[in-house]
């Protein structure tokens, strides 16, 4: 080809039209809004020079509709492609808010659509960008089709390779089905929405006031709906943690997570451990120390921290590698198991066992939640979630008992019987029925009514029970738990146990599915 | 690939303290900090026992990272904890222009999470408390459980008193933010 020749120059030429069109302009606009451009994240998203773009050049399909005009502009409003995120391959699609406010017509979907089948194909992760006015209204049904297929894709996906969904500007009414439907929800403070009806409609509807950030923001979908998993301040620490993410997981439901040299050499013994846990039983303490004191330095990696605090769950690693771990908070709510952590829980149990990742469970929890509230809205339903998703879960899987495993909770929470590997406990652990005061007041119900300080008796029965009935030595020498250990070997003991778990296989029955009770 | 070159490499980052200073340093090994128009050297060391040291302005100051949040952290230095985040050009742009976006003031109320009995507060009205501060213990499941706030902001106003019973959603104290 002569480089100085027609066809050279009609080539460049293209190219050329396609930076103006990408010109700066289009990147102060969205810096303005305190947004980066839909290029500028994916350049921060993948190693150098990695970012491979697909259809670049497509336009969208009806330019002229007579309802409406749409913008004719190469690559429509998304830009799709593959790199490497510390040398791995991911696929990703980035909405690009400044053609057309990124809504969503056929080509756009086709786009996405055609970056999640190659992500199946290949069995690489997939990342979805999404800032976008929502569906393109000239384009009707088309529009409403697109998302359809890109819902059922998420759907056929799931499982089988990790997908993530960053919101990075607005998402409304169809397009947030999308992100609920991959496996973990970022958002950013302030500049991102998730709403199926946005507040023009609450105010027409129910004549209710809300702001955009009331209605969907970070914040609310952090704390209260539970939908957006991590929020950040800013979108480039929030690339940051999807990357950080990223290195727990497999490409894909066939691989094994990455190993990664994390080169702490950390003592085995840890007597710090040993202080945590404090004598007097109702006396609260965070759990996310012991967590942190157990795996490898600084690599303890919460998922959902504001959403049912009072379950802990997250990635971490234990000498290199990752681990998932569910833990009771006892700081806040006593650590009880309610509707929402029972949520949190399962569903994460669950990603980890689609991917791989074996399992680990610090279990300190006084029971459920009593009350009208949680009965009404069904904890025996949600409650179950859990139970099925650890009884259902075949990666390895190991507990220890901090302190308290009462009731139900005991049972739920990873034990032997529903198919945990091993079952730790420390000495300060307390495994029965029910709470001492409570078991009391069953037990010796007549001498209590009968007593003349039936306080003072309750108080000695209890201190009775506690010592012979509520402790860990029971369920050891009964065998319902491997072994009672010091706390400060914990770190030992749990390496060599994930070790000898390593070729763990379960052989299932063929079935379409369970039926987890939703 | 045309407009989507990594420019990872020397990315410039901007530090703030808690009390809005502002130094510059560029990632990852040229350690100059910029100081207003100043370039000050600063060196890094790690001692046999893992204690790290920085010397600036030949003066050296021991430091250790308490607690690392995304980009907030919490560095000890010569024994006194100061809060600092890492931003970038960017970030810190917009966190100016989110911070000229501010709503208005708004009540935050501080609901009880479940049934229980107040069993202590504190904090006491026009207290101004950080995000994140405990303000209250609320006794329930036969433990001691510490209320947090979720916002910064000053006490307007506390409901109740030390041994009152609280249904669930009982709003306890209202700040303002």
């Amino acid at each position: 080809m002569d480089i100085n020749g027609k066809i050279y120059k009609d080539f460049l030429s293209r190219i050329e039209r396609f930076k103006v069109q990408n010109g700066p302009e289009k990147i102060k606009k969205q810096h303005a809004k305190g947004k980066l451009h839909a290029r500028e994240r994916i350049a921060l998203l993948f190693d150098e020079d990695s970012f491979e773009e697909l259809d670049a050049f497509v336009t969208s399909a009806m330019p002229d509709t007579g309802f409406g005009k749409i913008d004719e502009a190469f690559g429509d409003g998304v830009v799709i492609g593959h790199g490497r995120i510390n040398g791995r391959i991911v696929y990703v699609y980035s909405q690009n808010f400044t053609v057309m406010g990124g809504s969503l017509g056929a080509v756009h979907a086709k786009k996405i659509i055609k970056v999640q089948d190659l992500a199946l194909r290949v069995g690489a992760p997939i990342i979805g960008i999404n800032d976008s006015g929502g569906a393109r209204i000239q384009e009707g049904v088309a529009s409403l089709s697109g998302y359809t297929s890109i819902f059922h894709r998420n759907i056929q996906s799931s499982g089988i390779i990790p997908q993530i969904s960053m919101i990075l500007g607005p998402a409304a009414g169809g397009a947030v089905y999308s992100p609920a439907l991959t496996d973990f929800v970022f958002m950013v403070k302030k500049t991102s929405f998730m709403f199926l009806t946005g507040p023009d409609v609450v105010k027409e509807v129910l004549n209710e006031d809300v702001s955009f950030d009331e209605l969907g923001g970070a914040e609310v979908h952090a704390r209260k709906s539970g939908v957006a998993n991590f929020i950040y301040e800013d979108e480039e620490n929030a690339i940051l943690g999807v990357k950080k993410l990223l290195s727990f997981f497999p490409s894909n439901n066939m691989a094994n997570p990455p190993y990664i040299d994390t080169k702490t050499e950390q003592e085995k013994n840890i007597d710090k451990l040993r202080a945590i846990v404090p004598d007097d039983p109702n006396k609260p303490y965070d759990v996310k120390k012991v967590i942190k004191l157990i795996i490898d330095q600084g690599s303890f990696f919460e998922v959902s921290e504001l959403f049912a605090p009072n379950i802990v769950v997250g990635f971490g690693r234990l000498q290199g590698k990752a681990i998932g771990i569910v833990a009771n908070q006892p700081k806040v709510l006593a650590g009880v198991i309610d509707i929402n952590s029972s949520i949190k829980a399962a569903r994460f149990i669950r990603f980890c066992d689609s991917f791989n990742i074996p399992l680990l469970t610090l279990e300190d929890v006084p029971g459920f939640l009593p009350g009208l509230d949680q009965e009404y809205n069904g904890i025996i339903k949600h409650g179950a979630k859990l139970l099925f998703a650890y009884s259902e879960a075949t990666v390895p899987k190991i507990t220890v008992i901090l302190r308290k495993a009462y009731g139900g909770a005991f049972c739920v929470m990873n034990s032997k019987n529903i198919g945990g590997d091993y079952s730790f406990a420390w000495p300060t652990a307390e495994i029965a029925v029910m709470g001492p005061e409570g078991a009391v007041s069953i037990l010796y119900k007549k001498e209590l009514q009968e007593a003349e300080d039936s306080k003072k008796l309750q108080k000695e029965l209890a201190a009775k029970y506690r010592s012979e009935i509520a402790n860990p030595y029971i369920a050891d020498e009964k065998g319902y738990i491997d072994e009672v250990i010091d706390p400060a070997e914990t770190r030992k003991k749990l390496i060599t146990a994930f070790e000898t778990l390593e070729n763990k296989y379960v052989d299932q029955p063929s079935r379409k599915h369970g039926n987890i009770p939703l | 690939m045309i407009f989507s070159k990594s420019k990872n490499s020397k990315q410039k980052f901007i530090s703030c303290t808690g009390n809005n200073k502002k130094y510059e340093f560029i990632n990852p090994k040229k350690l100059y900090i910029k100081q207003g128009k100043e370039n000050i050297p600063i060196e890094i060391i790690t001692d046999k026992q893992g204690f790290v040291y920085i010397i600036w302005k030949k003066k050296k100051y021991l430091v250790n990272i308490i607690e690392k949040n995304q980009n907030k952290y919490e560095v000890l230095v010569n024994g006194v904890s100061y809060p600092i985040s890492v931003e970038t050009p960017f970030s810190y742009k917009r966190r100016k222009y989110l911070a000229n976006n501010k709503e208005e003031s708004k009540i935050e109320r501080i609901q009880a999470p479940m049934p229980g009995k107040i069993v202590e507060f504190f904090v006491e009205e026009d207290q101004i408390i950080k995000e994140g501060e405990a303000v209250l213990i609320l006794e329930a499941m036969k433990m001691q459980n510490e209320i947090i706030s979720n916002v910064s902001g000053k006490i307007n106003k506390i409901n109740f008193k030390p041994d009152d019973i609280v249904m669930k959603d009982d709003i306890l104290i209202e700040v303002e933010k």
